[in-house]
Parts: structure tokens; C-alpha cells; sequence
């Protein structure tokens, strides 16, 4: 556990119900993480991951527990609130990449920007910056069909970060791609951590991928920590 | 989001799905333009008639006349309409003043403030002959000077020159009657005027006693020649005309007729005193707005008074009642469209489910969500709306072209039978646009409602 908690989460709990049937997908879950540190999440399939994911970045709402961002409790905010919370501080990146097919790279990135009133011309540059930054010049009006698994990727990360947030949140996000582009991703997500102080937490299930660039590792297993690993002490 | 993005991300998505924005926006163009061609239909009919009164210089006249009880009041070309005269409510006094039309009346008249002109109308009723066949009709008596005004609008000939000659002017639709169709060779010609008259000779008295059922009357006619020196159009309507009647004598002339100046059975129930002077003068005002203040003042004077104008806002309650039919008869269409916006709508929303994830994950509020499909639905409407009154435009002119095409063939003058005032082109587009984003409520509130955790899990 870090000291600082720029993420910190208590007893986070989130029973799913249907019917009279209630699934507990995490239960007891308390970890804290300071900033600009790379979280690697493992576990199986049906651990808790993704649950974990959506409780940070807002998409969803514990059951009981609480989740602190930057010493702000952000597990009791309104939906409107929480939208407001992706739209500024948190960033998101998923396995499927989950860019809009009918539009170009530079439209996929500019995208959130629409949502935070930025100018069309600002957001053309910014987004046009990012794509640089990923490696993705000149494949500004490419459509995500006529990328590789890789470049959308990238263009997912770069979406990700346009609104300049705190925390990157990666949802498996190597889970299409082949080993040594997951590697450069993972790569470029450790870079994006060192070179800006983002914090990143990233979910996979390559344990050995996240050893190599993650300063701690948390292993799920049946919606609960089976371990916490600090891999890398802070500088 | 800013307007500018909401409309350029709805009119980006529309066109994604040219075909499907195509065929929903089709719907409402067809319906729109239904309810636009209705309505411009109705506004048409509105505007004609307005126009025409206008035209012919119809609201600035108010009649008088005395007070008969409850009597109608002077008959006009057509017996079977009578204008609905304002009645004052009866004097209780017995003894009252008796306002005579007269010539001192009209002098008095004259003086008022906003009266233009004021002039008698006198009718009786006659038999007319042209040659073999005969018409019974009413003869008005018209002043030269009225004859030479705009208010007798002469299709052939002239007016009469005085007061004085055995000089008609007649209707075309009374020399078709008699049997011309050619007002030209009707000028020159002679036609009879065939009066009625009271007869108490012996000899009438004697006929009557020896006579037999319905010939009991001591009625006898009187004989008249006149030259026919004109042909007007006759007016197609009823009302308070200053001129209109199938035949026009000069005052003279008409004073050198035996007749009876009966022009229905109360007229021999009305008392000596009010038998006297004219049975109604014709006053015409500067504006159709000092109509009712000058109308009050007679009726204060126990007078009978008949404008146009009351009837124009009885009009107006008609037309109103025929917009709402028309409406209610477009509003079918209207409902149509509206449905099939809610069809694509929803399917929009089931096929873009997962985008709408996307939209939250990366910080869309829920009214964001909904603002994005509303605006669709809204560019949908607009472009209905738009499209739609272009199409009841062009619908309305073909319409207009061919009915007209065929009424010119019968000598009827070119109608516009639609009118697209302002307000119905601006309306038209807004209720589109309004109807649209009714329709897009209950689609857009579940795009809001879109879980992003399940909505980024759905293929």
C-alpha cells in the first residue's frame, strides 16, 4: 500500500443482482496507490478486473465500499458527476479498442474533446499532437478498419489522454494484439507514467508483461486481492 | 457540447445512413407538405375572399335604414338573401322621434366626421322584357353620378349621362337570362319594364269582383320603355352592395313610373311615418375602422344599420373553425411521420448502443447522450419541414395551374387558390421541427438511459 493514495479504495464491494441470484464480483477490495504509479491488475477471467476498472473510472457504482481519487470520495458521486470525472481526470482504454468505426484517427481522438466544449480547431490540433505522440503521424484520416490492432490501440491511448487526465485506466488493453505489440503498448503506457507522472492501472491477464513494466501487481482471484506485490519501490 | 457541434454531429450521423434518413425524412416531408398545402388552401380561400371585399371597396359601407320592428330590411337583388341588420333594442316610448331618411337626413349625414358620402337606395320590383322573353326582377334607382363612379364597373356602353332618360343599364346575367349573350348588341337596344301598381279604378274593382281564387287583388301594371345604354357584371354575392341589382334607372325616370315600392310583405305593415322618406341610405366611410363608431351613432337614433365588416368577423370564426378541420385532417400525415421517426430513432440507438459507451466512458453526461440524438431527430424535422413546404409549394402550383387551365376555358379569371403567408412557411418549418423532437423524446431518453458497463460489453 502506498502512503499518499492518490487512489484508495476501502472494502470495495459490488454484488451483482438478478432474480432472487446475487453475485459478488468483488468483495473486501482495499488498495492504495500513489501517483504517478503503474498498478498491474491479474487474476482469471471472471476475478474481478473489469469490475475494479469500472468502480475507478466511474462507469459503475459499489455496493458498499468507498473509492477515494486524489482524497476526493468519488463512490458516492451523482452519474452526472462521475461523467464529469472521465471527461477531466480519468482516462480510459479497453482490449476492443472501442473507437467509432465511421470516424477517421483524428475525429476517434478529437472525440472526447467535443464533450468539454473545446473550440473544433483546438481540437483538431490537440488531437493531431497526440496522434504524433503514439507514433500515428500522417494517419490522421486512416479509419480504424484500415489500421492494425496496434495503431488502434494507440489511437485509443491517445483518446485517452486528450484531456490531459491524471489516472490512465487499461482494461486489457494487449488482449487483441500480438506479443510484441502488446509490448509496445504496455511500453508506451509505461513511458506516458514515467515522462508525465500519469498514474496508470492496467489490467491483464500476462502476468509477465505487467512484472516487467508495473511498480505493483495485485492479483484478483474470485472478486478479492489474493496478493499485493510493490515490484518497484518509489523513487 | 456547443450547438455548432450538436448539429454538425447530427448532421454527420444522418448522413452516414443516407438511405434511412432518406425514406424517415421522406415521411415527414410528405406529411408537412400535406398539411401545407391544407392550410395554404384555407389561407387562399381567406385571402380571396378579404381580397375581393377589398377590391370591391365592400367594408367601408354601412346601411341604414328605418326601424320596422323586427322586419327585414330592404331587399336587395336576391330576394332569397337578406343582409342580418343590426336591430336596436326597442323604444318603449311610443311617442317617439321618428328618424325619416330623407334628403335632410343624408344632407345631415354628410356632415359627419368620416363620412365620405351617403346616397338612397331605391327598389321596386318589375317584369323585364327583351324581346320575346321576360325576367321579374328587382330595379334599383341609381344617380347618374353613381353610375359614373368606380362603384358601377360597366362590361359594355356607358352610363347615363343625366338623371333624367328613359336609360337602363343592365346585368349580364340578366341578358342571359333574356336571352344575349353578347353585351355589345345588347347596347342600343329597347327593353319593357313592366311595374306593379295599386288599382282602385271601377274598372279594376269591377274585374276583382268578378274575378275568381287568386285574381281577388286590385292589382294592375304599367308599361315602359327603355334604351339599354349599358351592361355591368353583376356581383356574385350578397350584402350590403351600394350598387347591386340586375337593372339601374335613373332617379327621373324612375319618378315618371307608376310602381310599388314593395319589397316584401312587412313593407305594407310599417306605419305612414315611417313610410316616408327612403327605405335605406347607403353611407360610405373613410376607413373600415370608423365603420362601428359610425354604425353606433345611427343605432343610438332607433336606425337599423347592415356592414359588411360584422360579417367579415363572423367570417373570420369560420375560418378558424376550417383551419382546425384542415389541421386535424394534416395532423394524420403528421402522426405518421412522427412514428417513423421514432422507428429510426430507436434503431439508431439499438445499432449505436455501443458507441453510446464510448460517449460516457470518455465523459458524456446522460444529457449530453440525449442532446446528440435529440438534435438528430431535431435535423430531421428541420429537413422536413424544409423539404415539405418546398413540396406544397410545387404541389400547390400545379394544382393552381391546372384548375386554372380548365376555368379559363369558361372565361373565369386566373385564382390563386393557395397562399404561403410568412407565418405559415416559418410555422410550417418550427412545427416540423417541434413534432420531430416530440418524437425523439422517448428514443433519446433511452439512448440516456444506456448503461456504458453493458453498453461497452454488447457486440
Amino acid at each position: 500500500m502506498d502512503a499518499d493514495g492518490f487512489i484508495q479504495t476501502t472494502d470495495l464491494t459490488k454484488v451483482y443482482f438478478s432474480g432472487p441470484a446475487q453475485v459478488a464480483a468483488l468483495h473486501g477490495v482495499s488498495l492504495s496507490l500513489g501517483r504517478g504509479r503503474f498498478l498491474g491488475v491479474a487474476g482469471a477471467s471472471g476475478s474481478g478486473k473489469s469490475t475494479l476498472m469500472n468502480l475507478l473510472g466511474g462507469l459503475d457504482t459499489p455496493t458498499s465500499g468507498s473509492i477515494h481519487l486524489d482524497g476526493k470520495l468519488i463512490s458516492d458521486r451523482s452519474k452526472a458527476e462521475l461523467a464529469l470525472l472521465r471527461r477531466h481526470t480519468v482516462g480510459m482504454i479497453f482490449q476492443s479498442f472501442d473507437l467509432i468505426a465511421s470516424y477517421s484517427a483524428l475525429e476517434n481522438v478529437a472525440f472526447p474533446l467535443l464533450f468539454a466544449n473545446v473550440a473544433k480547431k483546438e481540437r483538431g490540433r490537440r488531437a493531431g499532437e497526440l496522434l504524433r505522440t503514439v507514433g500515428l503521424e500522417g494517419r490522421d484520416h486512416h479509419r480504424p478498419a484500415q489500421l492494425s490492432g496496434g495503431e488502434q490501440q494507440r489511437v485509443a491511448i491517445a483518446r485517452a489522454l486528450v484531456n490531459q487526465p491524471a489516472v490512465l485506466l487499461a482494461d486489457e488493453p494487449t488482449g487483441n494484439l500480438d506479443s510484441k505489440t502488446s509490448e509496445q503498448i504496455v511500453r508506451m503506457l509505461y513511458d506516458l507514467k514515467t515522462e508525465q507522472g500519469l498514474t496508470v492501472v492496467m489490467i491483464s491477464h500476462e502476468e509477465m508483461l505487467l512484472r516487467e513494466f508495473a511498480d505493483e501487481l495485485i492479483c484478483l482471484q474470485d472478486g478479492a486481492v489474493l496478493s499485493h506485490e510493490i515490484l518497484r519501490a518509489r523513487p | 457540447m456547443r450547438a455548432t457541434d450538436y448539429l454538425e454531429h447530427a448532421w454527420s450521423n444522418l448522413w452516414k445512413k443516407k438511405l434511412r434518413t432518406f425514406l424517415t425524412t421522406s415521411g415527414v416531408v410528405i406529411g408537412i407538405g400535406a398539411l401545407v398545402c391544407m392550410f395554404a388552401f384555407g389561407q387562399g380561400v381567406q385571402k380571396n375572399i378579404r381580397d375581393q371585399f377589398e377590391e370591391m371597396d365592400l367594408l367601408n359601407y354601412i346601411n341604414v335604414s328605418p326601424r320596422h320592428g323586427d322586419a327585414p330590411g330592404p331587399a336587395h337583388g336576391d330576394p332569397d338573401v337578406q343582409p342580418r341588420y343590426t336591430t336596436p333594442p326597442p323604444v318603449s316610448d311610443p311617442n317617439r322621434e321618428v328618424t325619416v331618411l330623407d334628403d335632410a337626413f343624408i344632407a345631415e349625414v354628410m356632415n359627419m366626421d368620416g363620412v365620405e358620402a351617403a346616397f338612397p337606395e331605391m327598389r321596386f320590383p318589375a317584369q323585364v322584357r327583351l324581346g320575346e322573353k321576360e325576367q321579374f326582377t328587382l330595379i334599383q334607382v341609381v344617380t347618374s353620378k353613381a353610375c359614373n363612379s368606380e362603384l358601377v364597373q360597366l362590361r359594355a356602353g356607358a352610363p347615363y349621362t343625366s338623371d333624367e332618360p328613359n336609360e337602363v343599364i343592365l346585368s349580364d346575367s340578366l341578358l342571359r337570362r333574356l336571352g344575349n349573350t353578347d353585351p355589345e348588341t345588347a347596347i342600343g337596344t329597347e327593353v319593357e319594364i313592366r311595374t306593379i301598381i295599386l288599382d282602385f279604378s271601377v274598372a279594376s274593382l269591377m274585374r276583382m269582383a268578378l274575378a275568381k281564387g287568386d285574381q281577388r287583388l286590385p292589382i294592375s301594371d304599367r308599361r315602359y320603355t327603355f334604351k339599354v345604354v349599358g351592361v355591368v357584371e353583376r356581383m356574385g354575392f350578397g350584402g350590403a352592395l351600394p350598387i347591386r341589382s340586375d337593372v339601374f334607372i335613373p332617379p327621373g325616370a324612375a319618378d315618371r313610373m307608376k310602381k310599388l315600392v314593395l319589397t316584401g310583405v312587412s313593407d305594407l305593415f310599417q306605419p305612414a311615418e315611417e313610410m316616408a322618406g327612403y327605405s335605406t341610405v347607403t353611407i360610405r366611410v373613410a376607413s373600415p375602422a370608423q365603420v362601428a363608431p359610425i354604425k353606433a351613432q345611427f343605432e343610438q337614433r332607433g336606425l337599423r344599420t347592415f356592414a359588411l365588416m360584422d360579417q367579415l368577423s363572423e367570417m373570420r370564426v369560420g375560418f378558424v373553425i376550417m383551419d382546425m378541420f384542415l389541421l386535424a385532417v394534416g395532423m394524420i400525415g403528421i402522426t405518421v411521420a412522427s412514428l417513423g421517426i421514432v422507428n429510426t430513432m430507436v434503431m439508431s440507438i439499438l445499432e449505436r448502443y455501443r458507441e453510446i459507451g464510448i460517449m460516457k466512458a470518455v465523459g458524456a453526461t446522460d444529457g449530453d447522450v440525449q442532446k446528440i440524438f435529440l438534435f438528430e431527430s431535431g435535423m430531421i424535422g428541420l429537413l422536413g419541414g424544409v423539404f415539405g413546404l418546398l413540396l406544397a409549394k410545387v404541389v400547390s402550383f400545379i394544382i393552381n395551374q391546372v384548375v386554372n387551365g380548365f376555368t379559363s376555358g369558361q372565361g373565369v379569371p386566373f385564382i390563386q387558390y393557395f397562399s404561403f403567408p410568412w407565418w405559415l412557411c416559418l410555422g410550417a418549418v418550427a412545427f416540423s421541427i417541434a413534432v420531430s423532437l416530440i418524437a425523439g423524446i422517448y428514443p433519446t431518453l433511452r439512448a440516456a438511459r444506456v448503461d456504458p458497463v453493458v453498453a461497452l460489453r454488447h457486440d
